[in-house]
């Protein structure tokens, strides 16, 4: 008897979605396997990188993290540009970070002109990233979805809490929404639902599942995509057949082993290359998870994925 | 339906088309066929027409179709003598009124530019608005979507005076419901009398003046028949899709004040199409019966001081409420704080005086929404150190009330008011125990504020399962006393519904799915025998979880056939599980430790497991850390059959099933049970006993070993041969 190679029976197909506007616009999902699983079914559209700016001058970048942006930061036009011209980025994501009210509490109208200011400077799609405190997430976002109507953003978070006044948002003004939830499937599921009875329609919903960095917790992350994926494909869940965002970038860096110094760590190699190698250790996991987009920070982090993508894609260095 | 106002309804739009038609002819004559037409500044056209037929207006020539459709649509007049049902005329009448007054509308925005403003408020001295174009369509249709804005009020008319006015339009704000404003009684106009009040009105503040005549009406519904286009993705031309949008999603009313003429009841009928009913201040004739709208249609000779919670109620609108007005801090962080003697100012309750919580449901009539009133002294009538007795009488009124949602709702009264920063809660029912802290007192907190934090609370997290609450606080102890003796009543009916619920006559279960993000194959099935394994959520918890979020983790389970009594297992709760496990379990048994037990997630309170040599099961509970008969403490069979596995032998399951009859049934039951640790037996022991009892060995209690007894299967085999337990001489529980 000659030994057969099992396969997986898939169901389901991960919906399509394209983030922009043309002509600058990028399309992500359809895949119609797990990911990179080429010899069972197909991956139509590479998982896409975006590079993160930000909306105010990072004040505790470590120094591998800050050395490459270190002449923009103070101009998020110039920085996304730089990203776009210089290190080849697919999509942009400006993290409003200062907008917390536990940091510089910048008011939702100055984030509105830095959104205007970057949208204008680029010519990929461009995700916009509330700073995760759930009041203030609502007020800016919301303004910054009515008053750039005419970009095709991609909004996050949305959650459980924001979900109506941002789905809302989304309807009137044609917005991509990255649905977060807090690593849970029933949860992120549930989000969906809630997304969908809402009136938002699927070809606008992207799902966040909140992820952490390698050796602080990725494996539960990892678990929890690889089971968005596993209910997609294979179970009928039609309410998870959805591309995945990850925002990783600021998770990485923020890690302590990214911030010693060779000082401080001496046994954890050099600082420069040691986040770099993290950050896209990370990546790549979240990758053969299922992520579709993945937020990151250090170009030559993104150049390793980059180049790993493309080899389990069959494409070679 | 009334046949007066169908009358009048058919008559109005009769008047009302005929206008259209004559300055349609007139316009035709004035400006050519070619002239464009249409509101300013919006994609949709004349929306009502363009949303329900799908036919865009763009040139004069274009209202022709549109009139003859009116006209096709128009029914006979109602004759004298005629009995037939009217509400299909009538509702086509109201429809063929709105196409006429569009086309009126659009005529005019070409004779008279400058008859509205075009703009978000008043200009110039000129107070009609008119049409919202889309910029304010999107901007304050986000509001509908997102429920910031709920719906609106469509006034027609003016209410008798100038205090009145400001008061209603108060009211609707206060509900955030926008007021969209048309037409006048005896020539006064409430947009008129809002503004000689000094009101400020105009979009920003939700008090819309569409315009002066009747016919403005058709804004407030062209904008709801938008929001339903732009928001619900609604295509042009799919009325059902568009008329069930707005019946969903858009909590709107029409309310005339005054006189309501045939052109009114037009517009009424029209309004009903979209399930918007119409509430009145005139003794119109009433529609009451459900049909097109959610509840009664219309409703009249309504107080103007209850209009606004009339129509709220009728057209089914839930209230929020965005904070808990108390002048203290609130929040779970105060949950734990402890009002100690020396912190202590006022005592309700405990061991030395009297308190009750009860929860009861009454008419909708007999409920005044967040009314709040204290009968007796108050904190600042009683000296530092006092005693007062309490009772806490919250009255619930709903559409969706029932009462079986009586007990949970009270029993959040505990974690409410413990929340309240400067009380402390302790206990339930006629055991409730409240102090308050000197601290408190001296930031101004009353007894009083319970009932203002019991309103808020319960509307912000169990808004969906009852419209209104009132809540009576009594201080006198023979007020107390009598509230005591009701409310124990109430205990023991509600006590007794428990009881005699049995699996057997409930068609639905309910699962629970919350724990699936650390154990994701586990599915708890709960029915009204088989609590949740943690304890925390029965059946009823279930019931209500569903009700107020039919999305979440609680699904009602259709228990379907049942395949197998004895083991307690069903066709639909089978295929589901299957499906909620993702293929992982295709099934198992609600009544059985030793056949395919359910699954366990890991939060039981207690974990049973098979004892092969005494023929008999032992139960532990999460509390007790000793060694068991098993061989595992707690943790290691938790850590064991925990994670969503079905383990036979083994089983989770809370404290209270132990006491329910279907409890391992398929097994023996009760009677097998041989261990379990002695402070579990001392916390359930009188139901226990009850149990016994019930299986007719009253002194099985006695004979189940504890840890005083041993803590190995040859150390309490002795104790049940001498005391004659009745697991000994059951069948092998290992077949």
């Amino acid at each position: 008897m000659s030994f057969e190679i099992p396969t997986i029976s898939y169901n389901g197909v991960i919906r399509q979605i394209t983030v922009g506007k043309e002509p600058n616009c990028v399309t992500v999902g359809g895949e119609s396997c797990y990911p990179f699983y080429l010899f069972e079914g197909a991956m139509p559209h590479l998982p896409r990188i975006a590079m993160e700016v930000y909306d105010a001058p990072p004040e505790d970048w470590p120094q591998a993290a800050l050395e490459p942006f270190a002449d923009v930061v103070h101009d998020p036009a110039a920085w996304a540009q730089k990203c776009v011209g210089s290190y080849g980025a697919e999509m942009i994501a400006l993290q409003l970070a200062s907008t917390d009210p536990n940091a510089q509490d910048t008011p939702a109208e100055k984030a509105v002109e830095v959104t205007k200011k970057v949208a204008a400077a680029i010519n990929v799609p461009l995700i916009v990233w509330g700073s995760g405190n759930l009041e203030k997430d609502k007020e800016v976002l919301r303004m910054i979805s009515e008053r750039c109507a005419e970009e095709t953003l991609l909004l996050g978070p949305v959650e459980e809490g924001s979900y109506k006044a941002l789905g809302a948002a989304s309807l009137a003004y044609q917005h991509t929404i990255a649905a977060s939830t807090p690593i849970d499937v029933n949860l992120a599921k549930q989000l969906n639902i809630l997304l969908g009875n809402l009136g938002v329609p699927d070809d606008r919903i992207i799902i966040d599942p909140t992820v952490g960095a390698l050796g602080y917790g990725l494996e539960f992350c990892y678990s929890v995509m690889e089971r968005d994926r596993m209910a997609a494909l294979t179970q009928e869940d039609e309410r998870l057949q959805f591309p995945i965002v990850c925002n990783l970038g600021k998770e990485v860096w923020k890690i302590k082993e990214t911030r010693l110094s060779e000082e401080e760590a001496p046994l954890l190699g050099d600082p420069l290359k040691r986040g770099v190698l993290l950050e896209a250790m990370t990546a790549l996991l979240f990758l053969l998870a299922g992520g579709d987009i993945v937020i990151m920070r250090h170009p030559d982090a993104i150049q390793l994925v980059r180049g790993l993508m493309n080899e389990l894609m069959g494409e070679g260095v | 339906m009334s046949k007066i106002i169908c009358s009048a309804a058919i008559r109005g739009a009769h008047k009302i088309v005929q206008r259209a038609e004559a300055e349609y002819q007139a316009a035709m004559e004035k400006w050519g066929p070619d002239q464009e037409i249409g509101f300013p500044n919006t994609a949709y056209y004349l929306p009502i027409i363009y949303g329900i037929l799908g036919i865009g207006v763009k040139k004069l020539k274009d209202a022709k179709d549109v009139l003859d459709r009116c006209r096709s649509l128009l029914p006979d007049m109602v004759a004298e003598h005629v009995w037939l049902p009217y509400l299909a005329p009538a509702l086509e009448a109201g429809m063929a009124t709105f196409f006429a007054e569009e086309i009126i509308e659009a005529i005019r925005y070409l004779e008279s530019p400058d008859y509205y403003t075009r703009t978000e408020g008043p200009a110039d001295g000129n107070i009609w608005l008119g049409a919202a174009d889309d910029v304010i369509l999107r901007k304050r249709g986000v509001e509908f979507v997102d429920g910031t804005a709920p719906g609106f009020a469509a006034i027609l008319g003016a209410p008798p005076t100038k205090e009145i006015a400001v008061q209603l339009a108060q009211e609707l704000q206060e509900k955030n419901l926008y007021v969209f404003m048309c037409s006048d009684h005896e020539g006064r106009k409430m947009s008129e009398l809002l503004v000689e009040e000094g009101v400020q009105i105009g979009w920003p503040t939700r008090l819309v003046s569409f315009g002066p005549e009747y016919t403005a009406a058709v804004f407030a519904m062209g904008f709801a028949t938008r929001v339903a286009m732009s928001f619900g993705g609604i295509k042009p031309g799919d009325f059902t899709g568009n008329l069930i949008y707005n019946k969903d999603r858009v909590f709107a009313f029409a309310m005339p004040l005054g006189t309501v003429t045939d052109e009114w009841y037009a517009n009424a009928a029209g309004a009903i199409n979209w399930s918007f009913p119409t509430i009145a201040d005139t003794p119109i004739p009433e529609i009451l019966p459900t049909g097109i709208c959610t509840y009664e249609h219309v409703v009249s000779n309504v107080p103007y001081d209850q209009l606004v919670s009339k129509a709220i109620e009728v057209r089914g609108l839930k209230v929020t409420v965005s904070e808990v007005p108390v002048p203290v801090s609130f929040g779970p962080a105060f949950e734990g704080e402890r009002v100690r003697k020396d912190d202590l100012y006022l005592e309700c309750g405990g061991p030395k005086s009297q308190a009750v919580e009860w929860v009861t449901t009454r008419d909708m009539d007999e409920v005044e929404d967040g009314k709040i009133e204290l009968f007796g002294p108050d904190v600042d009538d009683v000296e530092e150190g006092s005693r007062l007795p309490l009772a806490i009488v919250c009255e619930f009124a709903g559409r969706k009330m029932e009462e079986d949602f009586e007990p949970i709702l009270e029993r959040q009264i505990h974690h409410f008011v413990n929340h309240t920063q400067g009380l402390m809660h302790i206990g339930q029912r006629d055991i409730t125990w409240i102090r308050m802290s000197k601290a408190g007192r001296a930031k101004g907190l009353k007894l009083k504020h319970i009932g203002s934090v019991l309103h808020a609370k319960f509307h912000q997290e169990f808004g969906a399962i009852f419209d209104k609450v009132q809540i009576k606080l009594y201080t006198e102890q023979e007020k107390v006393r009598e509230s005591v003796e009701e409310a124990k009543r109430s205990y023991e009916y509600r006590d007794a519904r428990i009881e005699g619920m049995t699996d057997e006559t409930t068609e639905m279960f309910y699962s629970c799915t919350l724990c699936q993000s650390f154990a994701p194959s586990h599915v708890c099935i709960i029915s009204p025998e088989r609590t949740g394994l943690c304890g925390a959520y029965n059946w009823m918890d279930c019931k209500a979880s569903y009700e107020i979020n039919a999305t979440g983790p609680n699904q009602p389970v259709e228990k379907g056939e049942c395949l197998d009594p004895k083991l307690g297992q069903w066709k639909g709760c089978n295929e589901f599980i299957y499906k909620a496990s993702r293929g992982a379990i295709d099934h198992y048994s609600l009544y059985s430790l030793m056949h395919d037990p359910m699954t366990a997630c890991g939060c039981f309170e207690c974990v049973a497991a098979v004892l092969p040599i005494c023929n008999g099961v032992m139960t532990v509970d999460r509390d007790y850390a000793g060694m068991t008969p098993c061989g595992m403490k707690f943790t290691t069979l938790a850590g064991t059959i925990g994670g969503g596995l079905s383990t036979p032998g083994f089983m989770g399951h809370s404290k209270y099933n132990i006491t329910q009859k279907k409890w391992i049934s398929a097994d023996g039951g009760i009677k097998r049970l041989v261990w379990m640790p002695k402070s579990l037996k001392e916390e359930i022991g009188h139901r226990l006993k009850e149990s016994s009892e019930r299986v007719g060995i009253p002194e099985l209690l006695d004979m189940i070993a504890d840890e005083t007894v041993g803590i190995s299967e040859e150390e309490i085999l002795p104790f049940l041969e001498e005391k004659g337990h009745p697991a000994l001489s059951m069948d092998p529980i290992l077949e």
